[in-house]
């Protein structure tokens, strides 16, 4: 990886193309290889089944023999993302994660640190830490509070944007 | 010194009249200080965006600039009408924000100050209104957009 750049997978779910900083993932499955709803364990760690679609209202189908698991982990908590494609691995430069207009000023400034261009679509970089459940939505604390949440925001995603 | 009088003269009537843009959604007049609007552009495809913020749900993206869409439409039960639709960019107080609009092309009017009167319109942000060809047509805050929302939605939740 070169210095000023940060690694992302990059995952797509019904319509929203979603960015996992690259450094959490631990592995990708396909769909044959597990039961989603339970809990998959993977080198004696055991990641928990993350429904990432219903936590962000997205219309995703995810019955297709082709959807994959990502295999996800910050250290302390380790989650199995349920995505219907994996898009692919890219490596951008830090000025080109761009904060998410602080026009939104809900639940959706806890759940993505920003936002970046790839292969022409947009893409929401995930807040490791919310896909993990370690971050409650704390949208009233967060209302009125977005522009110092745009620059509170990369530290939160562990510095990786 | 004649033409300072001049100038001055003319930075009166300006304060005195408002230049405003008047654009329609679903069939209803709004209108809008002309400093306010960035420009009118035909409507593109909206990407969405997972969110709860009200009527913050997409961006619109051209060439390499994107920006969050505010359906004023659905704020106002409406459903835009025409086609092509157009997009007008709002210069708000957070970075520009699109509007799709029916595809009356928008016209510029000037409002006398004196003309606009407050407006009791509580359903949205406004400046007042004006009445244009015999309506009563509100002149949004661009600026402040959904503001009302989240103070009201804060309100609720404390």
């Amino acid at each position: 990886m070169l210095v000023g750049t940060a690694s992302f997978l990059v995952v797509r779910l019904g319509l929203s193309y979603l960015a996992l900083p690259a450094t959490g993932v631990r592995g990708i499955l396909t769909q044959e290889a597990i039961d989603h709803e339970q809990a998959v364990t993977e080198a004696g760690i055991v990641y928990q089944p993350v429904d990432l679609a219903e936590r962000l209202s997205v219309a995703a189908d995810l019955s297709d023999i082709d959807i994959k698991t990502v295999l996800y982990s910050n250290g302390r908590s380790h989650g199995a993302v349920r995505v219907e494609q994996v898009v692919g691995l890219t490596d951008i430069g830090r000025r080109d994660c761009l904060p998410l207009p602080p026009q939104f000023q809900r639940d959706e400034r806890c759940w993505f640190g920003g936002m970046m261009l790839y292969q022409d679509q947009l893409v929401l970089i995930l807040n490791p830490s919310w896909v993990l459940g370690e971050l409650a939505d704390a949208p009233s604390v967060l209302i009125g509070k977005a522009k110092q949440t745009v620059e509170a925001t990369p530290a939160a995603i562990g510095g990786s944007c | 010194m004649l033409r300072a009088a001049r100038e001055e003269q003319q930075v009166q009537a300006t304060k005195r009249s408002w230049n405003i843009v008047v654009f329609s959604i679903g069939g209803m007049k709004l209108a809008a200080r002309i400093e306010d609007v960035g420009e009118v552009l035909p409507w593109a495809a909206t990407i969405p965006i997972p969110s709860r913020t009200p009527f913050v749900q997409a961006m619109l993206k051209r060439d390499n600039c994107v920006m969050p869409v505010y359906d004023l439409a659905a704020r106002l039960r409406r459903v835009v009408q025409g086609d092509p639709l157009l997009c007008l960019v709002a210069r708000h107080v957070d970075g520009p924000m699109a509007i799709c609009i029916d595809a009356d092309v928008p016209a510029i009017a000037r409002a006398d100050a004196s003309s606009i009167r407050q407006s009791f319109e509580r359903d949205i942000e406004s400046l007042g209104s004006v009445t244009i060809d015999g309506n009563d047509v509100t002149i949004v805050a661009l600026q402040r957009l959904g503001s009302a929302i989240q103070d009201t939605l804060t309100r609720y939740e404390l």
